[in-house]
């Protein structure tokens, strides 16, 4: 299966999640599958995963989905013991394992030689729902259960390499930043947005 | 408050988990903090990491393509080993405020108890106002 494909399968089993996309494919695809100021797109390697979790950690009542890369979380394996530490309900973390760094010109990733299991290490750390999915059928089924049941839920979806030529990304950092804060803002009633006083209208 | 512990820390940490008004989240390394921070601030908090300077050693990347890319108020509250008199971690006080200055984060020095309340206060507004990691370098004389 193709990583376009899966995230066409399971994007109609969404509705309000906010999602953090690892830099690369999982970043373009999905912007173009599912458009949305709820997307949050990730520069920093390894990194999605801690701020999938800290989001998380700051809106309990509200869902995050995570869309990491095997290249990704192998940079940042510990995050999964902090999920694992911290047991956040809300969060569901995929991780698209292509078994390459693709967007980096496709040298092998730490699961090319099929020897590191993503999952018995998510489980290992105490996260209990932790799945391998290897067809399309079997993402939908896993995604649409951990939509409906307490998490922390980790997917290990193993993808065929390759993805799909998407236009320019719409938005940069700043922008994509403004317009995620302002989505969190309408949608859960906050000001995260604050505007510096003038000296004049200190009090 | 994302954290990863120093022994000058502990007094800190410790009264971090008594504080109900704080959310405290350990991390396994000061990296994940930023993104735990960065996460946070887009839910609407207000974050912190706290950490020894070694672990801004370990948060480069971050602070730089997470931090200061998206433009993320992190207040970054460091313990400052190898300052002057702190002999432990001697290389990593010869190097941390030039780290700082070179990644264009801003940061004052906390060396005297009495001012440190301020101090954070005043970093923390800073941090907020300008949408960046700030750093508030914290000496054992007020640890």
């Amino acid at each position: 299966m193709q990583r376009d494909e899966c995230m066409q399968a399971i994007a109609p089993l969404f509705t309000d999640e906010l999602f953090v996309t690892t830099n690369g494919g999982a970043t373009t695809e999905w912007s173009s599958v599912r458009p949305s100021d709820a997307n949050m797109q990730v520069k920093t390697m390894g990194l999605c995963s801690s701020i999938g979790l800290g989001l998380a950690l700051a809106l309990p009542h509200r869902r995050v989905v995570v869309m990491d890369g095997d290249g990704s979380l192998w940079m940042n394996l510990g995050s999964l013991a902090t999920i694992g530490l911290h047991q956040p309900t809300n969060l569901i973390h995929i991780c698209w394992d292509n078994k390459s760094y693709e967007a980096s010109g496709g040298e092998p990733t730490a699961t090319a030689a099929e020897h590191l299991d993503f999952a018995a290490v998510a489980r290992g750390t105490g996260i209990a729902s932790s799945w391998c999915v290897l067809t399309i059928e079997d993402l939908r089924d896993c995604v649409r259960d951990a939509l409906n049941t307490p998490g922390p839920h980790f997917v290990w979806a193993c993808i065929e390499p390759g993805h799909t030529i998407t236009l320019e990304r719409p938005c940069d950092e700043l922008e994509n930043k403004y317009r995620f804060v302002r989505h969190i803002e309408q949608t859960e009633g906050l000001t995260i947005l604050r505007m510096p006083l003038g000296h004049s209208q200190e009090r | 408050m994302a954290s990863v512990p120093d022994i000058n820390l502990l007094e800190l940490i410790t009264q971090l988990a008594d504080d109900e008004d704080i959310q405290h989240v350990p991390v396994g390394r000061e990296e994940e903090g930023v993104g735990v921070c960065a996460g946070a601030y887009l839910g609407g908090k207000r974050p912190a990491l706290l950490m020894q300077n070694a672990g801004l050693m370990n948060s480069c990347n971050g602070l730089t393509t997470t931090g200061l890319q998206f433009g993320i108020p992190i207040l970054l509250l460091v313990y400052y080993a190898g300052d002057m008199g702190d002999n432990a971690f001697h290389m990593l006080g010869l190097v941390t405020e030039q780290v700082l200055q070179g990644l264009g984060i801003k940061y004052a020095v906390g060396r005297n108890p009495s001012d440190v309340k301020k101090q954070i206060a005043d970093a923390m507004s800073i941090c907020q106002a300008a949408k960046r990691p700030v750093a508030l370098l914290l000496t054992r004389d007020v640890l």
